[in-house]
């Protein structure tokens, strides 16, 4: 909220004598840092940032009360007319607990504006002066004291005023012209008419003030927090005084805000004060919490004398005696945050300053925990990604119904995994896979220009199931465009599946994961992490021997068919060779050339074979016959 | 006929091929030459001795086999010869033209998430102090992400205008900060947690809250809790914690500074700043000219944490704090637009990511 410095040295004067920088340190060190400064009107307002648990602190007097209490300074009283009560004029009924006193007056209105100062703090305020006393008056009174106030045109309010339940479906058209359909946790104020106002919200459109209005009867009053905040929250309705109200309001205020406003109008407009009076009673203050000094010690880091937090809680408005070991301590009216020892230890601490608290590490009190495999793991394989040139992705969690259906499996439906508020259709649906994600920005970064593109992500992925989506850690990995071509070295040519076979390898993944083809030279794969091997108990694995003999290497050039299946040449020659010498049998070239006899292409399978002994040329000629009667059987020649 | 020859010749004949294949260089080709068909004590000279001294009846038979075998180490050396020629002579050429200066092949480069690092940092910054990671669902209960944290049954945040819901599921939604991470595990631990000694732990992970996409605001963004129970945890605990931490992360010159503020799951509160670790203090863009930049939230576990979790609060305490990682990442990169974060441009994330 804004805070101007004129008003607010009028409520601390020894605010005045303080630099911007200082007061706003002293304020950031209370847990107000201000977030900027503005020259306005002649003046300097300060952006003071309020958390939600001070309501008490929305207005000049709330941080002049603070300030006082950090800098030990007087506060400037409060200037109140003498407002003597008197009969009720119009009977005002409070038929509901959430409302204990509501204050009011009823005033004949006199000629005269407000003051060229008070519409000039209005507009350093952001709130625009309306130029009818009795409405920038409960304006300024607002923003200077924190008490929301309102006045209604006396002359359109018909009998009796209460303060009431709203009846479900009365409406009420509102100041800002709204109708509003009430509902019975709607708190209203009423006549015998109908709603005339949203309690604490918003005043009613029928009974506002205009420059006809004559006759004006004052509203200043407490409501419930809880109450002010649902009424808000259902018409979406938030304004000052809601604000206010909803954070907690100072019951105490009622009747002197009331007072303040009496004597704006008699001053501004020689307004006559025709009665004031009050119905209800301010509420009984919140049982007394007690802070015992064990307490206190712990949270402080240190021990604090008595005297001194009995001090600093006094300075704040509360009432502290000594009991035994502990302070029994009665908060303000103002404070509604003061509940539990703890917030009482915290009001010590903040106005001590926080700066004075020790700095100390926690002793361990038990042992260290491990990190978890599953973790250690993810950690693992994005290294091990990035090392091999792929960068991390990180994209919404969240992707469009269309973009989901791509590579969702039938049976996992998107309704389980759609959002009931999304930021957009396009953001509506819990991703079944990573892929649509990774699709879309590989293509964006082949638009831009990149050559060649390496994306993973690791990232939940969602199922729908009866008890809501089930999360599981998935990795995917995109590769795309070209490789290579950019040194004199290495040949450039197009990223292929098998690229990806190869990755998905090195990752050791179990088995070869399907490979989509996700558009002209883009494709990737999706694992979900608990297929990946987690990291070994070992540290290093059991020794197994290994033969120190030589191992022989032959390679055999086949003919084989296009359509020849390898993983059936590769087992069918495999199967052929004894196992307990053969090291590696792999395909290490694949050959199709016009020169080739038509619908052929040519492998070179390499074998590797070692022993515990000198493998002699003959025992190894028997096997490479063997290995190639075998592929023979399926169809393959040797080659020439 | 094997029987006609020597029987060490014969075995040296089975091993030529491997012996052939043996050979690295020419020098040791050579060798190997000069004992197989040498002119002088070679396997072939003795050979031809034999051939010499046979009889008449096997001259014919025997002569056919020794030509064989010579063929067939002749042939061999000369390929294996033609072979090692020719990779010297490959090997010749790029040493007489390799230029440095010409760029050589790059083994490959990528880079892990600049979020992603930074939160790794902060695991190993915390880890000597013993805390472990741990981690939750991002799809959350109300109870969790809410309740179990002392927010209130009518607290703002809770509204489908800040929080996803599932539509099949109105009790679920995406976890709106790592919090629900403490209520999880504390609710895990909370029945051995005198054994244990406490517990202290980071959750980093990913939240979302409903905000519109622009240059400083994401739907979907990432934080790391950190939190900490043991006996009598107070402030001080907190603010040692972090000095060390921060110190870590930025320099051992770093100061902190804690202000106070609110968050309904702690009591006291806090706001931490931390000396403005791109101008050392000296006022600069980022720190606005204070010198000062606020880093994270944090304060002592509220007593109503603890007891949701059935710890009881006047045993136990502790403190917890959340971090923006977002924030801070813009803020030690000064990168402009949060949004480059989630674009993935690969010149982006090479420039900002690395391997560890």
């Amino acid at each position: 909220m804004w805070i101007e410095r004129k008003v607010l040295a009028q409520e601390i004067p020894a605010a005045a004598a303080l630099d911007t920088r200082q007061l706003c340190e002293a304020l950031a060190a209370l847990g107000f840092p201000v977030d900027g400064v503005a020259a306005l009107e002649g003046t300097e307002a300060l952006d003071v940032d309020i958390t939600a648990n001070r309501g008490d602190a929305m207005s000049h007097r709330g941080i002049a009360r603070e300030l006082a209490a950090k800098l030990q300074q007087p506060l400037a009283p409060i200037a109140t007319g003498a407002v003597t009560e008197g009969e009720a004029l119009v009977p005002v009924r409070l038929e509901a607990e959430a409302c204990p006193i509501y204050a009011t007056a009823v005033l004949d209105l006199g000629e005269g504006v407000t003051p060229e100062t008070v519409q000039s703090f209005l507009r350093a305020l952001e709130a625009s002066p309306k130029r009818l006393p009795a409405v920038d008056a409960s304006n300024e009174l607002l923003l200077r004291y924190g008490h929301p106030t309102h006045a209604f045109d006396a002359d359109a309010i018909r009998g009796a005023v209460s303060v009431r339940w709203a009846k479900a479906g009365e409406t009420l058209v509102t100041l800002d012209g709204v109708t509003r359909t009430l509902t019975e946790r709607d708190l209203i104020i009423a006549d015998e008419a109908g709603p005339i106002a949203l309690a604490g919200v918003m005043g009613g459109d029928s009974t506002k003030v205009t420059e006809d209005t004559r006759r004006v009867l004052l509203e200043s009053a407490w409501f419930e927090p809880k109450v002010v905040r649902a009424t808000a929250r259902r018409h979406s309705l938030h304004t000052d005084a809601s604000h206010r109200f909803g954070r907690g309001a100072d019951p105490a205020m009622a009747r002197v805000a009331r007072d303040l406003l009496v004597a704006r109008l008699q001053a501004w407009c020689q307004a006559k004060l025709i009665g004031a009076w009050t119905a209800g009673a301010v509420p009984a203050p919140a049982a007394p919490v007690d802070l015992g000094l064990a307490l206190l010690a712990r949270v402080a880091g240190e021990a604090l004398p008595v005297e001194a937090a009995q001090e600093a809680l006094s300075r704040l408005g509360c009432i502290v005696t000594t009991v035994g070991d502990h302070l029994r301590v009665a908060p303000p009216t103002w404070r509604h945050d003061l509940a539990i020892a703890e917030d009482l230890a915290e009001e010590v601490l903040r106005l001590r300053g926080y700066e004075h608290i020790p700095s100390v590490l926690p002793p361990m009190e038990g042992p260290p925990e491990h990190l978890a495999p599953a973790y250690l793991l993810r950690q693992r394989v994005a290294r091990r990604l990035a090392q091999l040139g792929f960068h991390q992705a990180v994209t919404y969690g969240f992707i469009s119904p269309e973009a989901d259906a791509l590579f969702a499996s039938p049976d996992n439906p998107a309704a389980g995994r759609t959002l009931a508020n999304p930021l957009g259709y396009e953001y509506s649906v819990l991703r079944a896979s990573l892929l649509p994600s990774l699709k879309a920005t590989a293509e964006q970064n082949l638009r831009q220009g990149a050559r060649q593109i390496k994306l993973f992500e690791l990232a939940p992925t969602y199922r729908s199931t009866p008890a809501g989506p089930w999360e599981q850690v998935t990795l995917a990995a995109v590769w795309g465009g070209v490789q290579g071509g950019e040194d004199y070295l290495s040949p450039a040519r197009a990223v292929l599946e098998a690229d990806l076979a190869g990755l998905a390898r090195d990752l050791d993944l179990p088995g070869l994961p399907a490979i989509h083809r996700l558009a002209d030279g883009l494709f990737g794969f999706e694992v979900e992490l608990d297929a990946l091997p987690r990291p070994q108990d070992r540290i290093i694995p059991l020794f197994r021997p290994f033969s120190r003999f030589p191992a022989v290497e032959r390679d055999l050039s086949l003919l084989v068919d296009l359509g020849q299946s390898y993983a059936a040449l590769h087992q069918a020659m495999g199967a052929s060779l004894p196992a307990e010498s053969l090291l590696e049998l792999r395909c290490v070239d694949v050959f199709r050339h016009k020169s080739l006899p038509e619908g052929q292409q040519a492998w070179l399978l390499r074998m590797r074979f070692q022993a515990e002994r000198t493998l002699v040329g003959d025992e190894v000629d028997g096997w490479v016959a063997a290995a190639l009667a075998a592929a023979e059987s399926l169809g393959a020649k040797l080659r020439a | 006929m094997d029987q006609l020859l020597p029987p060490e010749i014969v075995e040296a004949g089975q091993t030529f091929p491997a012996a052939l294949a043996a050979c690295g260089d020419l020098d040791t080709l050579l060798r190997l030459k000069g004992a197989f068909v040498g002119r002088e004590a070679s396997h072939a000279t003795r050979l031809m001795e034999l051939l010499k001294t046979a009889p008449k009846e096997q001259k014919r038979e025997l002569g056919a086999a020794i030509n064989g075998l010579k063929q067939q180490w002749e042939e061999g050396l000369k390929a294996r010869q033609a072979e090692l020629e020719a990779a010297k002579r490959k090997l010749g050429a790029l040493a007489t033209t390799w230029d440095p200066a010409l760029p050589p092949p790059q083994p490959p480069r990528g880079a892990l998430h600049p979020l992603n690092r930074l939160m790794d940092r902060l695991v190993d910054v915390f880890r000597p102090m013993g805390f472990h990671v741990e981690e939750g669902p991002e799809v959350e209960t109300e109870a969790h992400n809410f309740d179990g944290l002392n927010i209130p049954e009518d607290h703002p945040a809770k509204a489908s205008s800040d929080t996803f819901y599932l539509a099949a599921h109105p009790e679920l939604l995406l976890r709106t900060h790592t919090s629900p991470v403490q209520v999880r595990t504390l609710l895990r631990v909370a029945p051995d947690l005198a054994a244990r000694g406490g517990i202290r732990f980071l959750a980093p992970g990913r939240v979302y809250r409903k905000d519109e996409i622009d240059p400083t605001h994401s739907p979907m963004f990432h934080q790391v809790e950190g939190m900490l129970v043991g006996h009598n945890i107070g402030m001080q605990h907190l603010k040692g914690t972090l000095e060390y931490a921060l110190r870590a992360l930025f320099g051992p010159d770093t100061e902190i500074r804690l202000r106070p503020s609110y968050f309904p799951f702690v009591e006291p509160g806090c706001e931490v700043d931390v000396s403005c670790p791109l101008c050392g203090a000296t006022g600069c863009r980022v720190c606005k000219g204070s010198g000062w930049v606020e880093i994270l939230g944090a304060g002592l576990i509220h007593p109503n944490v603890l007891t949701y979790a059935g710890i009881d609060p006047s045993e136990w305490s502790g403190w917890a704090f959340g971090m923006g990682v977002e924030r801070m990442a813009m803020m030690l990169s000064q990168t402009p637009d949060l949004r480059l974060f989630f674009e993935n441009d690969q010149r982006f994330l090479k420039a900002m990511g690395g391997l560890d």
